[in-house]
């Protein structure tokens, strides 16, 4: 078993579960989440060229472009920005395929589609009936 | 690859994320969560909390920058005091970026 945990753009959420039901995949779970990644959220990426030298002394880590707008209060520093994480856990042969088919459908091709991530799972137990593992999620 | 889950004082969040970014870890992602620990919450006089607000940090880093990560968390989240949360880390078989398809961070 496989846990697929996909952070993708919130309006892509309705598609992508349509495509995990025509799968045959349709449970999963959905978080509202905040993320960032090598953009550094939605304004800071821009920043990077703004930040003086002078910033950058007695500092024990390399400063930051957001630790400056921070700093210095400027309105355009945005850390996060709003996603949606959708956790699926499917059988170890059909990985590729669900993972394959999230990513045709979230994908705009501009930063900011999201990430998904493949993380083992050691065990499943349906509460109500006591099933385990693959019958838990099948 | 590791996934690094830390549970730290809301508070603290700004504080950890900026010193992440600094050291070359920008990509983050947060929740807000519930929780409590050994402490079973927190009792107040006559008020007890049984769950108290967390801020949940995820963080995919591969495997050889874990170690770092993980001291650079608890250095910036630790006020010494009961309550600055924990952090789990757990195995990451593989990461895609949707914009492209590619594997990897």
């Amino acid at each position: 078993m496989k846990e697929i945990i996909a952070i993708i753009r919130r309006d892509k959420v309705p598609e992508t579960k349509q495509v995990l039901e025509d799968l045959g995949y349709p449970s999963l779970t959905i978080q509202s989440v905040d993320g960032r990644g090598k953009q550094k959220g939605a304004m800071c990426a821009e920043m990077d060229s703004e930040m003086p030298e002078s910033f950058c002394t007695a500092a024990k880590l390399k400063p930051t472009p957001s630790a400056y707008a921070i700093d210095h209060t400027l309105p355009k520093v945005a850390l996060y920005v709003p996603k949606r994480m959708l956790t699926i856990v499917v059988p170890d042969d059909v990985v590729t395929k669900v993972v394959k088919s999230i990513m045709k459908v979230s994908r705009t091709g501009k930063h900011g589609d999201g990430k998904i991530f493949v993380a083992p799972i050691d065990g499943a137990l349906r509460i109500r009936t006591g099933e385990t593992d693959g019958e838990a999620i099948a | 690859m590791k996934m690094i889950r830390a549970f730290i004082r809301p508070e603290k969040e700004q504080e950890v994320v900026l010193a992440l970014e600094g050291a070359g870890f920008p990509s983050v992602t947060k929740m807000p969560v519930f929780g409590r620990g050994k402490q079973k919450g927190l009792q107040v006089g006559p008020v007890h909390y049984d769950e108290l607000p967390k801020t949940l940090l995820m963080i995919i880093v591969d495997d050889e920058d874990e170690g770092k990560v993980v001291h650079l968390i608890q250095e910036k989240a630790r006020t010494g005091f009961i309550g600055d949360g924990k952090i789990f880390v757990s195995p990451v078989d593989t990461a895609y970026t949707v914009r492209t398809g590619e594997e990897g961070l």
